[in-house]
């Protein structure tokens, strides 16, 4: 893989922010790569997704299956409106692994709109992008919550 | 202010609870003093402070902070978490490790991790003073009564309450299930905990557990949204996902969950479940088979595996999955607001494919950011703005009113029966109203 420049990695995650900020699903999932996954760490530093609780850990099957619930008209969580909005900065490139990983590092903010209130998410979110074809694709999305190991109210979108 | 018991008797009748029972703030505050005063509630595992010093702080109703603490005898302890002295807190963070004894971070005074006062920082001071530097009440206080079974450990702030084992009574047999699955006999606490704020009355959740009238309507969404995935793979590819077997049986029959019955106990206790559940078809992982046969012998086992609940409540903090080897602790805060902690355990003895079975079902189920926890909490959100209307002041539970089967330790109905109800309110009246230890 070569190493993409600055501006590309960034128009590249501003996009997928967007697709999120327009529940886009369909399209956010097709960005991944088949071995893909999203996690979402329940303490700050954890290094294991398997052996030690996270907040979500989807591979390309439960997004698909999350992809059907968020719009299933039975769905008590997903009634009221609820939206989102993305703010990405600080974003930084650390090269290409071996594996042909590139990591890049972000800082984010979102706003959720939810149940007649605004709440606000902020944090650390690590991608690892493999260039498949012609395209970038993403190999893992890892969501490190400021307050990943504390108290949590329902979140039924992916940050 | 105070409400007294004819008032009390009024609120909770055989079939219908008053809707103030939700949303009535000086309810709260009694249920405070009379059930989470009284009751043993739950704390915390010993596995948690497996070490000399190790703590961990949390509140035994919604005010009050308590601290369970290994000794250097490793004995476990449950202290009030506040120093004699002027009050300060004596631990800030919820669990940590403290070398050599607890030190209060405002004078200085240090203690025992027993409790007992070891130094008080210039203590001349107090010659002649009448201040008696021996005596008991400079201790960190232990709270009225604490004890453990199979680790599990209870805290009560009633010198009355009986026993633990007493209190726990027919119920005990689940906190034994879940500890037999492990082919050592002992769980320990693993992989973290997860903390769901509820913006809702803390009794709502509890009713939920078993009530299983509702898991085909509120998760319905989720079980076809999983049906509709399967259903679109080719034909050749493979359906057995771990996923699928904890998510699917959420959609089961109403026949299905009557048959797999209900069983209540004194103080509010009950499971529903038994001789099978919603967990109970789940793949047997062939390592830990072997080590379980090898352990208890081919009969013990099936026995073990055979006995399978869905959720026993410990009235009123503490339901635990035998099956899922995960417990959820209520933390109540308002009349409107408690915490969900989810808690984790792995057999000890047992592959570690197991644990992570019981990681992925507190992340899938439990999470705030799952895709069943978040649907249950919107219905009891529901409920709790919509008793705010004058339309009605009551909510009603006659399913099954008059049909439980009353044995000696125990009241038995068909799954879909309101017996949880029954029992729960049953104990919610002894204890407010005073009658529970008479």
């Amino acid at each position: 893989m070569n190493m993409p420049s600055l501006q590309t990695i960034e128009h590249f995650l501003q996009d997928e922010a967007d697709l999120l900020d327009c529940a886009d699903l369909e399209n956010w999932i097709n960005l991944f790569t088949e071995d893909g996954t999203y996690w979402m760490p329940a303490t700050p530093d954890q290094d294991d997704p398997l052996n030690h609780i996270s907040h979500i850990y989807d591979d390309r099957v439960m997004m698909e299956i999350r992809k059907r619930n968020f719009v299933h008209p039975r769905a008590a969580s997903k009634e009221p409106t609820i939206r989102c909005s993305h703010l990405l900065g600080n974003i930084r490139l650390h090269g290409v692994s071996s594996d042909g990983l590139l990591r890049v590092e972000s800082k984010f903010h979102v706003v959720v709109w939810y149940r007649e209130s605004q709440r606000i998410y902020a944090g650390r979110c690590e991608h690892l992008l493999r260039q498949e074809e012609d395209q970038l694709k993403i190999y893992r999305k890892r969501v490190d919550l400021l307050n990943a190991d504390g108290p949590q109210q329902s979140l039924i979108l992916y940050l | 202010m105070t409400i007294d018991v004819q008032e009390l008797d009024q609120l909770v009748q055989p079939t219908r609870l008053h809707k103030r029972l939700y949303t009535d703030p000086a309810i709260f505050e009694l249920e405070m003093e009379r059930i989470w005063g009284q009751a043993w509630i739950f704390i915390g595992h010993e596995s948690q402070v497996p070490n000399t010093g190790d703590y961990f702080s949390t509140h035994i109703n919604h005010k009050i902070p308590v601290l369970m603490v290994r000794d250097k005898a490793a004995r476990v302890h449950v202290l009030h978490n506040r120093c004699p002295h002027k009050g300060a807190r004596i631990v800030e963070n919820r669990s940590g490790n403290v070398r050599g004894a607890f030190r209060c971070p405002y004078h200085g005074w240090t203690f025992q991790f027993d409790g007992s006062l070891v130094k008080i920082p210039n203590e001349k001071g107090y010659d002649g003073t009448g201040f008696e530097i021996n005596s008991a009440c400079n201790n960190l206080a232990p709270v009225a009564q604490y004890d453990s079974y199979r680790g599990f450990v209870f805290a009560t702030l009633s010198a009355e309450a009986p026993p633990l084992k007493e209190w726990l009574g027919g119920a005990i047999a689940c906190f034994d299930n879940l500890c037999d699955r492990s082919p050592e006999g002992e769980v320990e606490v693993a992989g973290g905990v997860l903390r769901y704020e509820h913006d809702c009355n803390w009794k709502f959740i509890l009713e939920n557990l078993n009530d299983t009238m509702h898991p085909m309507v509120v998760h319905q969404s989720v079980v076809q949204s999983a049906q509709s995935y399967i259903e679109s793979l080719p034909a050749d590819a493979t359906r057995e996902r771990s996923e699928a077997e904890i998510i699917l049986p959420f959609g089961s029959s109403y026949e299905k969950f009557e048959d797999s019955g209900i069983t209540g106990f004194r103080y509010g206790h009950h499971y529903d479940g038994g001789k099978s559940s919603i967990h109970a078809d789940y793949a047997v992982m062939p390592a830990y088979h072997a080590a379980m046969v090898q352990a208890y012998g081919e009969e013990r086992t099936r026995d073990i595996y055979s006995f399978n609940t869905h959720n026993t409540l410990y009235y009123p903090s503490l339901t635990i999955k035998t099956a899922v080897q995960n417990i959820r602790v209520v933390r109540p805060i308002a009349v409107d607001r408690f915490i969900v902690e989810t808690w984790s355990f792995r057999l000890k003895g047992a592959p570690d494919e197991m644990l992570q079975r019981t990681l992925l079902y507190s992340r899938l189920i439990n999470s705030a950011m799952g895709m069943v926890g978040p649907d249950d909490l919107a219905v009891y959100r529901r409920a709790q703005e919509g008793l705010a209307s004058t339309g009605h002041d009551w909510v009603e539970f006659h399913r099954g009113f008059g049909k439980d089967v009353t044995l000696a330790d125990r009241v038995t109905a068909g799954g879909t029966s309101d017996l949880d109800m029954r029992t729960q309110y049953k104990a919610w009246k002894e204890y407010m109203t005073g009658e529970a230890f008479r």
